[in-house]
């Protein structure tokens, strides 16, 4: 409803067999637990790049239902 | 309206019928694979333009964040979930934040709301001109299965708010 209203969004989500029943228009995915989008607690590098990936997805993605799986693993290093 | 309201309803209301036992139980996962989820038949979609530099941001997560100033709790009993929001500026601290949701493990989140309210990184990103600007007021919503007051009381009202504070992008964070 908010894209109808000419607002942008973009969601952050984990869980895929819900996205595809509810059908955000622009999401990337996550491989974390329910209450841990951005992974874990203080980890604030992680949080910024989960961040700054969802605006460049929210620039690039152009057709309605895109969702972009991001690389990041609990607790592992984030890839270069 | 894209989403097919008439269908849901007596769906939905067979749906709290047949769930209740298990909700009561805490067998979510059954009630959630029972869920006659309802989606518009076309994704609502406005073509991007611009860039975020010069655009207006507001977070909104559904982790059931409420402040500890006199706010209310959402209401975590019922099976119809909680349709209300509350609005949590953008100067909260960790210490504001209480959380009202059944469904999830809050201990990391107590630790460290930023996992699924990340402000205080956006209010970095808005010092650093990453975004525009971050808009004051951003929005907590918590569990919520009665999509039809959802959608045809709440979001509508909501909406025309954050149209009033010139947000250009909603940054949305399911949990």
């Amino acid at each position: 409803m908010a894209e109808e209203a000419g607002i942008w969004t973009i969601s952050i989500g984990n869980a895929a067999d819900r996205m595809a029943h509810i059908k955000p228009p622009r999401a990337v995915l996550v491989k974390f637990a329910r209450g841990s989008m951005f992974g874990e607690p203080g980890n604030v590098k992680r949080q910024r790049r989960i961040i700054l990936d969802a605006l460049a997805a929210l620039q690039t993605m152009t057709e309605p239902g895109t969702i972009q799986e991001l690389p990041y693993r609990w607790k592992r290093p984030d890839p270069e | 309206m894209p989403i097919d309201l008439e269908a849901f309803k007596p769906a939905y209301e067979k749906w709290v019928e047949e769930s209740l036992p298990d909700f009561r139980a805490g067998n979510m996962k059954e009630i959630v694979k029972r869920y006659p989820f309802i989606a518009p038949d076309d994704i609502p979609w406005t073509p991007y333009s611009g860039q975020p530099s010069d655009q207006t941001f507001a977070l909104v997560t559904t982790a059931g964040f409420y402040l500890n100033n006199g706010q209310p709790p959402f209401d975590t009993e019922s099976i119809h979930g909680d349709t209300s929001y509350r609005e949590i500026p953008k100067s909260v601290r960790q210490q504001d934040i209480r959380i009202a949701h059944a469904h999830y493990d809050h201990s990391l989140t107590e630790q460290d709301m930023n996992i699924v309210f990340p402000i205080e990184r956006f209010v970095e990103l808005e010092k650093e001109g990453i975004i525009g600007r971050l808009t004051d007021i951003h929005y907590s919503f918590s569990y919520v299965n009665d999509a039809v007051s959802l959608v045809t009381k709440t979001i509508p009202e909501w909406i025309s708010r954050v149209k009033a504070a010139g947000v250009d992008v909603l940054f949305l964070i399911p949990v």
